[in-house]
């Protein structure tokens, strides 16, 4: 066998000479010659018999040449120097083409570039699938500091001593990495910016098997105590965008106003064991004090804030690794339960026996932003595909129009002994052809689309995007393989008209009017067409109408001239006793400032997907039996609730005099009011505090109205506001600014004015409360914006389809129309019998759609807002636009007829 | 002249080896050969005997040399390879037990 190919390889390569051949042809035909003449005829008889015996020299050298081993390649490249050339003939024709897959392949290889980015790429680390990330079920008493992206009944954060306990005394795991991200100051040669951080255990690297790029890496040395371990580590990407890749490895910089000693840079493309996590520094752990001073997390049992990762022993399977982590959880859980202030029997259960810890998947890393994009990246992808599979049909049916005007070209191949087999072939190649610089032209195009697409995605969030706009192998072979596929589906469509053997025939007559069959396949293209683009469009609109409601959802508070920044004193080094006072003091520099109407601050910033939640307790109210409160808690300045407008419904605003040594007073909502009490005054006097928390007993003094506090979106909860003066502990703040300035000039002297007060602290996302919500709404703008630019270009490719094919059968009818108009038809009558023709279609393509399309919205009913998924306003719009497109198309080549000739119609052909 | 049988599918390629079985024969001489011994039944189509020739030896089969033909003119030479002639044992092989079994059916039933 192998002798067999190695002999064909040899024949591949030297091939065979022509003159070879006719020699040893020419050998055969002369001993024909000689025999017959022994045989006893005349010369030219003797000629003439060896001819016809041996038939066709041409042919039997033609025959020869096909059993060469490269003879496949040869008629290959002849295929394609021929659709080539074929494709020269036709310039607008090969543009129109090339051009439709060139924005179908460049959409979807950008959408699926970020798609793989997201949900299917593993983390750049060793062995990822070894990878597992953990989460337990049972009760969680104390603080707790998670991002979201929690299963219901699952949390993924765990306290650091636990997190101590499983790594040292688990069985299975080759290394258990704990993790938690935070904003940090940091201080470089003098410069200060708010960047992200995450504290990292010791053995995290390691674990990961990720190298430096410079320097050291940090080890389980440099996890040892609290506070003990002041050194940290550079992510790649902000060594090389923001520090210029300095000689960093032993410098120090200033975390917070601590000095931390530089010790190395991870490697490039490592980010985060989360997905979405783009941190500027990684810091041990044991430093959580530095990094949240207000905190003491690192020595509590009952504050559940670290995401925990283990990479599981090659030898353990998953079964054994669950069932030994589970035990050793379950005899931890039991001897921290003597610690709780809660000893009951439920409680117990609820922290014991329902107690258990799962393993997931940990390839692609935990990530509760990846649980975000994925509604809106399958949304985006499937409209994608819709864009992909217009293009495709609208290329085939130019393709099919071509190829029934080349039929005359087709007939005299038949003639000149070709086969219906060659001429597919020749198809095919010309399909390919296409479609491989359609895919040429669309990788150009994708990654430019991706840097826009990412710029945009991203917004005004500091910090490296989470996506590269790079197209890895991944992304190239989707698009060649689609590229494949697609070019192979719009080429044999064509071709199927040439799979009819008696096809030779009906070639030759030429026929005046379309085919019957491929008639009714073009309009089977356009109704698909015509339905593709409905969908899209009604899906583009329903998305347009959800940013506009989201847009214009009414907050509860006038959101022109306000505008917000954050300011977090611990991160210029301030203690915690000192940030109340410099808090104050920002307030009262801010509101100082000309065109200032009122400063207010909160620890908890609206609109931004932030909460601060728990339970409480309310004198007067009596909790039904298990009833969970989950109150949003923020701490404000006495001014916080003027400076937004929320509208005061009884008792009073905070006051001046509500300092920190006064009387404790809180303001609660209406929802809130209306929860505990039976109107709003009656909840004036009693008092709300914390359970288990000394000392944060507050009397209410005022109700106000509710207001979307984490987004437009959510509607408002039961609030609870107290004064960040009185508050248990300092925390930085968000301070809105209600201004009559412009943006930008109120931005730079709010500036101005906090460097004046010390030139350390950190102005952070400053921008105009607008800003903010389009911020929030980022996803649902993408959304829109990209469901929008799909619509726009489906209903582009529906109209060039709708107008190629009417071009086309218009040219065919020719005659028919000259018949008719010679009969006395006008040429209103004529137009009138195209546009209906065409408006069928259209119609019979809608009234199939519509219900398709309200049972697809279904899928993407939980992105929309304030607009039902057959919304009829949308569909009427959709509808009409559908109909202005396929009546302009049709009217052109409508115009065009009617303005046949009939004397020259009757004469052609 | 009566219709020549049509030659089984693979059958020409059998033949053609076994023509040159015993020592190196041109195209010409190949074709004589099973025309003759065939008395005149098989007739080879000079338009499908050198395609064949060709495959064979693009396969390996057969090696074709330039030589010089009986009557003192230029002619290329088959001859079997290694691989062609276990090539040929396997066909013939396969020819009988086909044969065989055709011939059992036809007595039989």
């Amino acid at each position: 066998m192998l002798g067999e190919w190695l002999s064909r390889f040899r024949f591949f390569v030297t091939g065979k000479k022509r003159i070879d051949v006719d020699e040893e042809l020419q050998f055969h035909l002369d001993r024909a010659i000689e025999a017959n003449l022994a045989a006893g005829m005349s010369a030219t008889e003797a000629q003439r018999q060896a001819g016809i015996a041996f038939g066709s020299r041409e042919r039997a050298r033609e025959e020869c040449r096909e059993e060469l081993p490269r003879w496949l390649l040869e008629s290959l490249l002849r295929d394609l120097r021929y659709g080539l050339r074929g494709l020269g003939r036709n310039p607008g024709f090969a543009t129109v083409a090339v051009l439709t897959l060139a924005l179908g392949i460049g959409a979807n290889t950008t959408i699926f570039s970020l798609l793989d980015q997201a949900l299917m790429r593993t983390l750049p680390v060793q062995d990822p699938g070894q990878l597992v990330v953990l989460s337990f079920a049972g009760s969680d008493p104390g603080h707790h500091h998670s991002e979201g992206g929690d299963t219901p009944g699952r949390t993924h954060e765990f306290s650091y001593l636990m997190y101590r306990d499983l790594r040292d005394k688990n069985t299975v795991f080759h290394g258990l990495i704990a993790f938690a991200p935070k904003s940090v100051g940091i201080t470089w040669n003098n410069h200060a910016e708010s960047v992200s951080a995450e504290m990292v255990s010791g053995n995290y690297f390691q674990t990961l098997g990720v190298r430096p790029a410079l320097g050291r890496l940090l080890v389980a040395g440099d996890e040892t105590a609290a506070g003990a371990n002041p050194v940290a580590v550079l992510s790649f990407a902000y060594w090389k965008n923001h520090l210029a890749e300095a000689p960093v490895a032993g410098k120090t910089l200033l975390v917070n106003g601590t000095p931390f000693t530089i010790v190395g840079v991870a490697a490039p493309g490592f980010h985060s064991v989360v997905w979405g996590h783009t941190p500027a520094l990684f810091v041990p752990i044991t430093m959580q004090h530095v990094v949240e001073p207000e905190w003491s997390l690192i020595e509590d049992r009952q504050s559940y804030w670290i995401g925990l990762v283990g990479r599981v022993a090659p030898s353990v399977t998953p079964a054994q690794a669950s069932a030994s982590l589970n035990a050793l959880f379950l005899s931890l859980r039991a001897t921290e339960f003597p610690q709780l202030h809660d000893q009951s029997a439920k409680a117990r259960k609820e922290f014991i026996n329902d107690a258990h810890i799962t393993l997931d998947a940990g390839a692609k890393g935990f990530s509760p932003m990846r649980e975000n994009v994925r509604m809106p990246l399958t949304i985006v992808m499937g409209m994608v595909l819709l864009v992909a599979g217009m293009a495709i049909v609208n290329v085939a049916s130019l393709l099919l129009v071509r190829a029934a005007t080349r039929s005359r070209e087709f007939s005299v191949r038949f003639a000149l002994g070709a086969t219906s087999g060659q001429i597919v072939r020749q198809l095919v190649a010309e399909g390919m052809l296409l479609g491989l610089a359609g895919a040429a032209i669309g990788l150009l195009l994708a990654p430019q689309a991706l840097r826009l697409l990412i710029h945009w995605i991203s917004g005004q969030s500091s910090g490296e995007p989470p996506y590269s706009a790079t197209l890895d192998w991944r992304v190239l072979v989707f698009t060649l393989t689609a590229t494949m596929v697609a070019s192979l589906l719009f080429s044999l469509a064509p071709a199927m008209q040439f799979r009819n053997p008696h096809l030779a025939d009906s070639l030759k007559q030429q026929s005046g009017t379309g085919a019957g069959g491929s008639l009714k396949f073009r309009r089977t293209c356009v109704a698909l067409q015509i339905g593709c683009s409905l969908m899209l469009i009604v899906a583009a609109g329903l998305f347009v109408r959800t940013i506009q409601n989201l847009r214009h959802a009414n907050t509860g508070y006038e959101t022109d001239h306000l505008l917000e920044f954050s300011l977090d004193p611990q991160l210029a080094g301030y203690s915690p006793a000192q940030t109340a006072a410099i808090e104050q003091q920002a307030l009262d520099a801010v509101s100082a400032l000309p065109g200032v109407h009122a400063v207010g601050a909160t620890d908890d910033p609206d609109l931004a997907d932030d909460s601060k939640d728990g339970d409480v307790k309310v004198t007067g109210y009596t909790p039904k039996p298990d009833e969970e409160l989950d109150i949003e808690l923020p701490w404000i300045s006495d001014n916080y609730l003027q400076a937004l407008g929320v509208p005061l419904l009884a008792g009073r605003y905070f006051k001046a005099s509500d300092t920190a040594t006064a009387q404790k007073v809180a303001i609660v909502n209406e929802s809130f009011a209306r929860h505990f009490f039976a109107n709003n005054s009656a909840a004036l006097g009693h008092s709300v505090s914390r359970p288990n928390r000394p000392g944060t007993d507050a009397m209410i003094v005022g109700v106000v109205g509710d207001v979307k506090h984490a987004s437009v979106r959510e509607p408002a909860r039961a609030t609870d506001y107290t004064l960040f003066a009185q508050a248990e502990r300092p925390t930085g703040l968000t301070y809105y600014v209600r201004t009559w300035q412009p943006p930008d000039a109120a931005a730079n002297s709010i500036r101005t004015a906090i460097v004046n007060l010390d030139a350390k602290l950190i102005v952070s996302d400053l921008n105009t409360m607008k800003e903010q919500i389009d911020e929030d709404l980022n996803s649902e703008r993408t959304i829109a914006l990209l469901a929008s630019a799909f619509g726009a270009l489906a209903t582009l490719l529906a109209g060039i389809g709708l107008y190629g094919i009417l071009a086309y059968s218009i040219a065919q009818r020719t005659r028919e129309i000259g018949i008719r108009m010679a009969l006395g038809a006008k040429r209103s009558t004529v137009i009138g019998l195209i546009v209906r023709e065409v408006m069928l279609l259209a119609g019979g393509a809608i009234g199939i759609t519509i219900p398709l399309a309200i049972l697809a919205t279904q899928a993407v009913r939980t992105q929309l807002f304030g607009v039902s998924t057959a919304d009829p306003v949308t569909y009427a719009a959709a509808i009409m636009v559908i109909c202005l497109v396929a009546a302009f198309a049709g009217l052109i080549p409508a115009r065009r007829a009617a303005g046949v000739d009939p004397a020259r119609a009757l004469r052609t052909d | 002249m009566p219709p020549s049988a049509d030659l089984l599918q693979g059958t020409l390629d059998m033949l053609i080896l076994r023509a040159i079985a015993l020592q190196p024969e041109h195209g010409w001489a190949i074709a004589q050969r099973i025309q003759q011994v065939s008395n005149n039944v098989l007739q080879i189509g000079q338009g499908s005997l050198y395609p064949a020739l060709h495959r064979l030896e693009y396969k390996g089969w057969i090696r074709a040399q330039w030589g010089t033909s009986e009557n003192n003119r230029k002619a290329r030479f088959y001859s079997l390879t290694a691989a062609g002639r276990k090539q040929l044992d396997a066909e013939l092989a396969n020819w009988d037990r086909l044969m065989g079994a055709v011939n059992l059916v036809l007595e039989r039933i």
